[in-house]
Formats: C-alpha cells, structure tokens, sequence
C-alpha cells in the first residue's frame, strides 16, 4: 500500500478515517474540515432521499398530499432545520476554503522567528467572520422556520 | 481529465449550487403561501424556466455531491483503484440524473 502511494507522489494515508477526528495536536480549522465533511455527507444522504420522495409526484394528487402530511410532522420540520443549517455551514465554510486553496487569505509570509507559527496555526479573521455569519444565517433561518 | 480541472470544476459547481439550493430554500421553504401544495408544485412543473432550473441544479448537485464523496473514498481507502472509483460514481451519477430528470420533464 505504501509502495502504491509513494509511486503516486501521495505519502499514505495511515490513520484513514480516525485521522478525521484525532490526529494530533489538530487545529479549529482542522475540525472545520471535518465537520465541512460530514455536512456534505450528510447532505448528499439528505438530496438521494429527497430525490426519491419527489418520483411520489408521480402518483398523483393524493400519492403527493400523503406524503407532505407526514413531512409535516414536528420530527420532519427539526431534520429539515438541519439541512438548512448544514448547507449554510456548507455553503460558507466552502467559499472560506476556496479562497484559501486558491491563496487569497493565507495572509502574508513572515519570517521564521521563535515561537514559529506555521501556516494551519496562523490566526486567520475569515475564519471569525465565517463562523459569526453562520451562526447569524442560521439563527435567522431558525426564526422563519419556527415562525 | 486531470485532477486540477475536477478541483476547479468542483468549486464552479459549488458557486452555482450556493445560488441555485438558496433560491430553491427560499422559494420552497422561507417564503409564505404553501411552496409544497399540488396546486404550487403543478403551477412551477409547467413554467419551463423551473423545468431548466431544476436540471441544472441536479448537474450541479450531482457533480459536487459525487466528485466530494470521490475524493473522500479516495483518500480513506488508497487501496481502491481510482478508476473504479470514478467509473461506479460516473455510472451512479447517470442513473440518478436520468431517474431524477424524468420527474420533472414527465410533469412539463
């Protein structure tokens, strides 16, 4: 397996999934990696079934109204909330990481003076500004949602 | 196609899913009347601007939901050749548009 990956270039994944959660002494940008994983997961679990229920249109009047009458349950509305708040994490944290990959808020390089800061453990402002507008969007949606 | 042009076409579909999902939550979800009632799901199956819209958001969605879950199959199991990887999603991937396209363009 290590022959396999160091012939592409890759050093080997060794920790595989466990590496998601622990891996060391992990940054908040880290588990905002993790979590970037699971809300995308989630909401492609969430799109496969949503997509499933929406061929019920196909059945017709009472097949579709069968089907919305137990999507308004209260258990329903708490999931569907949830999808609303994983897809603005989503959303967000996915802009913040494209900027990032693409070098735009890295910030700029320092020299290498003791204590040295590396790149993961530099305080960066976006990742404030990112979280502070999340937690806004998805108090807001909650508000519409209950009212 | 190389690795950076997936990378690339992996963000344009994230830009346009953050517009196309929040004007369908919008629609759908946050605006008053009853998005979810036949008389509003038959009303929108019938304008050809959502028939487009929902296509392209099904593209969209498809291609970043699948080449995400690629990278993530990638990267945990190094040991699965990345060929078969793509081809079982691309084969997915079709399976799931031509199933999920047929429901509104039979409703057109």
């Amino acid at each position: 397996m290590e022959t396999k990956a160091s012939e592409k270039g890759h050093l080997p994944n060794r920790l595989g999934i466990k590496g998601w959660v622990w891996g060391g002494n992990y940054t908040l940008e880290r588990y905002l990696y993790t979590l970037h994983r699971l809300t995308g997961l989630g909401l492609l679990l969430y799109i496969t079934l949503h997509l499933a229920m929406n061929g019920f249109r196909l059945g017709g009047v009472e097949s579709w109204e069968d089907l919305m009458s137990v999507f308004g349950m209260s258990g329903f509305k708490v999931g569907e909330y949830l999808v609303a708040a994983a897809f603005i994490f989503h959303a967000l944290n996915g802009g913040r990481l494209m900027l990032q990959h693409l070098g735009y808020t890295l910030g700029k390089p320092k020299p290498p003076v003791y204590p040295y800061v590396d790149s993961m453990r530099r305080r960066r402002p976006i990742v404030w500004v990112m979280l502070a507008s999340i937690m806004a969007l998805a108090i807001y949606v909650l508000v519409a949602f209950v009212t | 196609m190389s690795e950076t042009r997936l990378k690339i076409l992996q963000y344009i579909t994230g830009i346009g899913l953050f517009l196309l999902v929040g004007t369908h939550l919008i629609v759908s979800h946050l605006s008053g009347g009853e998005p979810t009632a036949w008389e509003s799901i038959a009303e929108r199956a019938s304008s050809s601007f959502w028939l487009a819209f929902y296509v392209l958001l099904l593209i969209f969605g498809l291609y970043h939901g699948l080449h995400g879950l690629r990278t993530i199959i990638i990267e945990s199991i190094p040991r699965l050749p990345a060929k078969v990887v793509d081809w079982t999603l691309v084969t997915a991937g079709i399976a799931i548009f031509g199933y999920a396209a047929y429901i509104p363009i039979s409703a057109f």
